[in-house]
């Protein structure tokens, strides 16, 4: 007896152990009922939309737009129902397969996400909404194609249209105006000119760029970052989208290596890096320590208020005589259900959160909107966000829009993290980093 | 109760049964059928978010066995061993022996903190020590450098020689105090006649500790051996708030990587058949520790 008691005791503590490995995937799907149609009058419904924008600032913005569209739309209520990105991306996926789910939801960008789902049949093509709403004139097809896949998902970059994003995002460098105002130091204009700015930083007893490497991925802006300078666009297009068969194991990518290792080495970085995580160096940068940071135009928001410090921002400038092209691109999308009984109210809502109106909004907190802000727009440009905006206008007019390229395979983001961490840390050299990075694309194209 | 009222011997046993009916149900549900459900998910290659999943047979764990990741990750969880059970036991034997039987004036609220890190979260435990262990804000890098061992700072979380080192640190700060109370508790039954007699005969504290505690303890010992190995096999929540499995692969475990592959990446099939071996090792591991227990106290006996 004793034994068969010792038995259920092992048994229930393992089967507790194998429930628990996986962490919990709440599937809150909502209870609302979703748009009974009813005869008259013909748009009293409901509209589910899940979305992420979760900070105070920018949930206000949605909740603003959403009263607005209301009152523009007579009958229709919008049931909003807000997660961090996280858990969005996780249960959007199975939401979506629901009767009673969303009818609008943001889904992340690239294969495990938007083209998942696309293989799934979850997602409605756009394309003919695209042509009603002209938004050839509010996004080009540089944005278009990040929200893009071919039917079967297989494909990214062309294909139907499955997302529009409100949002824009672009990679640069912010730096503390007072530093470089003590110091005399001004902006640089080429990578030379940089990379002294960054000795003559060290020499000053002053971090140049407050960086922490703990929570990975933002080091994979930094490489890139570096990279984007010394390849040409059409070769990151192709390394994202998959196309035309390119390696990663380039010399271009090995420099790149080289030089993200080299800023490490000759102590760029905040001391302990490696075991900062990616808040609390932003944190640090924000509390006046460090003269530059690397990161998206996200963060701008965060450094207008609540500090002291006055902050500027500049893309990382090209090598002299070279294009500079700029990690960017748009926010997570709004996507339909392909399922919705709404299909068409909710392409107007999609519309309507790329308005130039959500523009004016968005920028109003900091924000970089994907649309063009109204003519004769009050917002303040004079300060970090009118720079960012200018960086993101400058790619945009000169086609320099770069891919966060750890979209280019389902893997690709992990393996990219633990590379950089293993070059960084010099477990690795620039030619096996990129070696190990090339093993996992060429595994997915093979699988392609 | 009417006489009427009784079964015949063995009817009424099935009533008892009945009783057990709703508790099985959702073990059934939550626990039984998930299982299932992820031994049988583990022979497919799953396709288009479930809608289009290939029979792959055993191809899974085919692949699990030449796939370094996980073997690497695997290999790390045995290194958990160490700090999620070895350590934790004997650190705990020790603190039992030294409260236990010479209580100190205020012992209850020592054992009280000392067994707080086991109730607190485990999420909240990594961020506690993600800030501890901050390059230059923390307070063991503040603390070596205030006693001038400045040489002996480091990035903990960040370095490849430290990494798994620290982290397995916070498991053991984590299960000691379990460890302990477990044997406190142990040890209130081994009669202190013992010791005396023992005394008597002029063993010393040691030989008292090796011969009449340690034996004394031994079932506890199994307990505490089962579940904290379990904790060390299955750890997900403390590497996914500190180092996510950085640098490199030096702190990625099973549990992570399952989370990774089956939900990020949703290869859902492939992290299932991680799964399924992660279940079936610690089952394995389980019952021999269980078997080693129960002959040592038959050979006791």
């Amino acid at each position: 007896m004793k034994r068969i008691r010792n038995f259920f005791l092992i048994t229930t503590i393992f089967l507790l152990t194998l429930t628990s490995c996986i962490p919990d995937t709440p599937t809150e799907v909502s209870q609302e009922p979703v748009g009974e149609v009813p005869a008259e009058p013909a748009e009293d419904l409901t509209l589910l939309v899940w979305d992420q924008f979760y900070r105070p600032e920018e949930s206000a913005v949605i909740d603003q737009l959403n009263r607005e569209f209301e009152n523009d739309h007579p009958g229709v209520t919008i049931e909003r129902e807000t997660k961090i990105l996280e858990d969005l991306k996780l249960t959007v996926k199975l939401a979506l397969a629901e009767a009673d789910g969303p009818d609008v939801a943001q889904v992340n960008q690239g294969r495990s996400d938007m083209g998942a789902m696309v293989e799934a049949d979850l997602l409605l093509p756009l394309n003919e909404y695209q042509t009603q709403y002209n938004w050839a004139n509010v996004f080009g097809t540089s944005v278009a194609s990040r929200n893009s896949f071919t039917p079967d998902g297989k494909t990214f970059g062309q294909g139907n249209l499955y997302g529009v994003s409100p949002t824009a995002e672009v990679v640069g460098v912010f730096y503390n105006k007072g530093i470089f105002a003590e110091n005399g130091w001004s902006v640089p204009t080429t990578f030379e000119d940089f990379e002294q700015l960054l000795a003559d930083i060290k020499a000053a007893g002053i971090t140049p760029i407050a960086f922490g490497s703990l929570d990975g991925w933002n080091a994979i802006h930094e490489f890139s970052a570096i990279q984007h300078l010394l390849v040409s666009l059409d070769y990151i297009n192709n390394l994202t989208y998959g196309v035309n068969n390119v390696s990663f194991d380039t010399p271009e990518n090995i420099e790149a290596a080289r030089i993200f290792y080299d800023w490490a080495q000759a102590g760029y970085f905040t001391d302990g890096y490696s075991g900062i995580g990616y808040d609390d160096s932003n944190n640090q940068f924000k509390a006046g320590e460090g003269a530059m940071t690397i990161t998206g135009s996200w963060f701008a928001p965060e450094l207008l208020t609540g500090t002291d410090q006055d902050f500027g921002f500049f893309l990382l400038p090209g090598f002299s005589g070279q294009a500079t092209v700029a990690i960017g691109g748009v926010g997570i999308p709004y996507s339909i259900r392909k399922t919705t009984e709404h299909p068409d109210i909710a392409a107007e809502y999609l519309n309507w959160m790329i308005s130039p109106r959500a523009a004016e909004l968005w920028a109003g907190i900091g924000m970089l909107p994907a649309m063009s802000l109204p003519e004769g727009s009050d917002v303040d440009t004079d300060n970090l966000f009118g720079e960012t905006l200018f960086a993101w206008d400058t790619i945009n007019t000169n086609n320099a829009v770069g891919h966060y390229i750890d979209w280019a395979t389902p893997t690709f983001y992990d393996t990219l993290v633990a590379e950089l961490q293993k070059l960084l840390g010099s477990v690795s050299t620039p030619a096996e980093f990129t070696v190990a990075v090339e093993a996992d694309y060429a595994q997915f194209l093979q699988g392609q | 109760m009417k006489p009427q009222a009784h079964h015949r011997p063995g009817e009424s046993r099935w009533k008892g049964y009945l009783y057990l009916l709703p508790g099985f149900l959702i073990y059934l549900l939550f626990t039984l059928i998930p299982i299932i459900e992820t031994v049988r998910t583990s022979f497919f290659d799953w396709g288009a978010l479930g809608k289009s999943n290939i029979w792959v047979g055993l191809g899974n764990y085919i692949d699990l066995l030449n796939d370094s990741t996980f073997l690497k990750a695997f290999s790390n969880n045995l290194v958990f061993i160490i700090f999620y059970s070895i350590i934790p036991i004997m650190l705990g034997l020790f603190l039992a022996s030294l409260l236990g039987r010479y209580p100190i004036p205020g012992f209850t609220f020592f054992r009280t903190v000392l067994f707080l890190p086991q109730v607190i979260s485990m999420v909240v435990v990594g961020v506690i020590w993600r800030w501890m262990f901050h390059p230059t804000t923390g307070p063991v890098n503040l603390l070596l450098g205030a006693i001038g061992l400045e040489e002996f700072q480091q990035a903990w979380l960040g370095s490849f020689a430290w990494a798994l080192l620290s982290v397995g640190s916070v498991g053991s700060w984590v299960q000691y105090g379990f460890c302990m109370v477990l044997f406190l508790a142990g040890m209130q039954r081994i009669s202190e006649e013992y010791y005396e007699a023992s005394s008597l005969d002029g063993a010393n504290e040691l030989q008292q500790f090796i011969h009449i505690t340690v034996p004394g303890l031994k079932s506890e010992i199994g307990v505490a051996l089962i579940t904290t190995m379990i904790a060390a096999l299955r750890v997900f929540d403390l590497v996914y708030a500190t180092t996510r499995g950085g640098p490199g692969e030096s702190t990625l475990v099973t549990g992570f990587l399952i989370y990774r592959t089956a939900i990020l990446n949703n290869d859902i099939g492939y992290g299932a058949a991680m799964a399924t071996v992660l279940t079936i090792v610690i089952l394995s591991l389980s019952l021999l520790i269980r078997k080693l227990m129960t002959e040592r106290s038959d050979e006791a006996a």
